[in-house]
């Protein structure tokens, strides 16, 4: 686990793992189709989309509103079926929720009202190892609360709790119990800009601080977001969402005004911005 | 509201205020104060003939004889009544309760299931369960069964519509959430759907108690005593009958202090999950 507190520092730790590298998710020719609410036909959300996402790495989904982003995360964790093509983790077609890939949802309301912050977590643990001992439970979890910064509300309940407490709730329930892969959907698209900032650093922290990282699938609109969190970002486009680019990303994890930072940030917006 | 200091919200552990504390029940005692009064003085002063509507301080004394305080000859007898109608509703609302969960729950996941659901709610609930009861004589016989029948169909389907209700506002993340961690049908229920729903439920609880109760005290009237005893109802036409107005006064008294407890009861219940939570406001 890093310790420092530098920018750089932390830079440095978020270098991919050395093992690294083999495809955990394989997207092959995926398409997901949605019948049209009135009338007939259907309405293409994702159209024929190949990529495939890395082993630890930290893979951001990037485009505009209605691109399709969200689709095709719901469906990389099983949620929804796909149209055609197929979504493979460790070789394996998705057919449904699982959870080795556990979301985060931008939704503050994914927390269980009746359970407190602890408890919320060691529902999750007890869930993902239901014979685990009581005792081993509530340390797991107090330890990935504390890590998320929420030690002093371990026993409050989720309605006491600000956006960003939630959302790190979130998160540490959804480390606690170590999937494979995590998928996040926009996690910090409710949050103050501030607040953003920080639980995107933060985010990086935790991920670099297990001793075999964990590959996040990361869904967002937000260009600085990307930047700062993606190892590599594909951006999509919109009507229906196609793969448009596909960036490797040197800068993960610097510090906002780093100049080839900007420089990519520049790059992606333009992506964005001047669609077909 | 500041978000850089996330640690200065106050730690909230208490859940909203009890019911109780508020000044609010200050004037509500005023209130209750002065209707007794007008009760009291009103028989005083236009001096109402006592046998067929006595003071106050005349069904006060009956009570507190009836329940055992003071002595009297009738020293303790409405305890056995009140707990025979008691014994009645709580099976009944235990019963109710069960079935209303497993019919809601497989309403959720069967479509015929859900419009046979919707059919009987709207049939049954505009029915005064009380016209049953002559049914009932004629297929349980005057046993304690058709009182409970007669009360199952009066709270089975308040609580039934406020549980469908509760369901179907459940939000799709928690849903989702419940599917994310491989929850089996009956962890589903146990673990989302039903904590979810708690308010609406609690409301539907509410509702159910209200009818139920109504309908025991009003079937105990027309039925008269079963096997081994009667309940407060059977009690208080008893005292018609025997012309002890402030008995069955008193009996009446009783059945509104029960009505009152329970509420308080349903506020307790509140205060401990729905209001400590944030699913439910007040």
């Amino acid at each position: 686990m890093t310790t420092a507190t530098t920018a750089t520092a932390v830079g440095e730790a978020l270098r991919l793992p050395a093992n690294a590298g083999s495809d955990l998710v394989v997207l092959d020719r995926v398409s997901i189709e949605f019948p049209r609410s009135r009338g007939s036909g259907h309405v293409v959300a994702v159209s024929d989309v190949s990529v495939s996402i890395r082993r630890g790495e930290k893979f951001v989904i990037l485009g505009p509103s209605g691109c399709g982003k969200s689709t095709l995360l719901t469906a990389l964790g099983g949620f929804i079926p796909v149209s055609s093509g197929a979504i493979l983790v460790d070789g394996k077609a998705v057919s449904a929720p699982s959870m080795n890939r556990v979301l985060v949802f931008q939704d503050f309301g994914q927390l269980l009202p009746w359970r407190t912050v602890s408890g919320n977590v060691e529902w999750a643990v007890g869930k993902r190892w239901p014979s685990m001992k009581p005792r081993e439970r509530k340390a797991r979890a107090a330890h990935y609360i504390d890590i998320v910064g929420l030690g002093a509300q371990a026993g409050q309940y989720p309605n006491t709790l600000s956006g960003g407490q939630k959302q790190r709730c979130a998160i540490a329930r959804a480390f606690a119990v170590q999937p494979a892969m995590l998928l996040m959907d926009e996690p910090f698209g409710a949050l103050d800009a501030i607040n953003r900032e920080r639980m995107q650093y933060e985010l990086n922290k935790v991920w670099a601080s297990e001793s075999e990282p964990v590959t996040i699938a990361f869904v967002t609109h937000d260009v600085n977001e990307a930047v700062h969190l993606g190892h590599r970002v594909m951006v999509m486009s919109r009507g229906p969402g196609r793969l448009r680019a596909l960036i490797d990303n040197p800068c993960v994890g610097s510090p906002p005004h780093d100049e080839a930072a900007l420089a990519l940030v520049q790059e992606l917006r333009d992506l964005l911005k001047d669609e077909p | 509201m500041s978000t850089i200091n996330e640690n200065a919200r106050p730690a909230h552990k208490g859940g909203a205020p009890l019911p109780g504390t508020s000044s609010g029940v200050l004037k509500k005692v005023v209130v209750i104060v002065l209707l007794c009064l007008a009760w009291e003085l009103t028989v005083r002063i236009l001096k109402v003939n006592k046998l067929l509507f006595p003071p106050l301080s005349d069904v006060a004394v009956r009570l507190m004889h009836g329940l055992g305080f003071g002595g009297g000859s009738a020293s303790g007898e409405l305890w056995a009544y009140i707990w025979e109608t008691l014994s009645v509703i709580l099976q009944s609302f235990a019963i109710s309760t069960a079935l209303a969960i497993l019919v809601t729950g497989l309403a959720i996941s069967n479509i015929w299931m859900r419009e046979t659901l919707s059919v009987m709610t709207g049939m049954f609930q505009p029915l005064p369960s009380i016209a049953l009861l002559p049914m009932a004589i004629l297929w349980f016989g005057f046993s304690r069964d058709s009182l409970v029948f007669v009360v199952v169909m009066a709270m089975v389907w308040p609580i039934a519509s406020s549980l469908t209700v509760g369901f179907a506002t459940i939000s799709p993340t928690l849903l989702r959430l419940g599917r994310n961690y491989e929850l089996g049908r009956f962890a589903m229920m146990k673990e989302i759907l039903l904590p979810a729903a708690l308010p609406m439920m609690i409301s539907g609880l509410r509702v159910g108690w209200g009818f139920g109760w109504r309908t025991v005290v009003a079937a105990e009237l027309v039925f008269g005593a079963t096997g081994n005893g009667g309940g407060i109802g059977w009690f208080i036409n008893n005292s018609r009958l025997f012309m002890n107005i402030g008995d069955g006064f008193a009996g009446i008294l009783l059945v509104i202090i029960v009505g009152l407890v329970t509420e308080s009861l349903f506020r307790l219940l509140q205060h401990f999950t729905t209001h400590k939570w944030g699913t439910e406001s007040y």
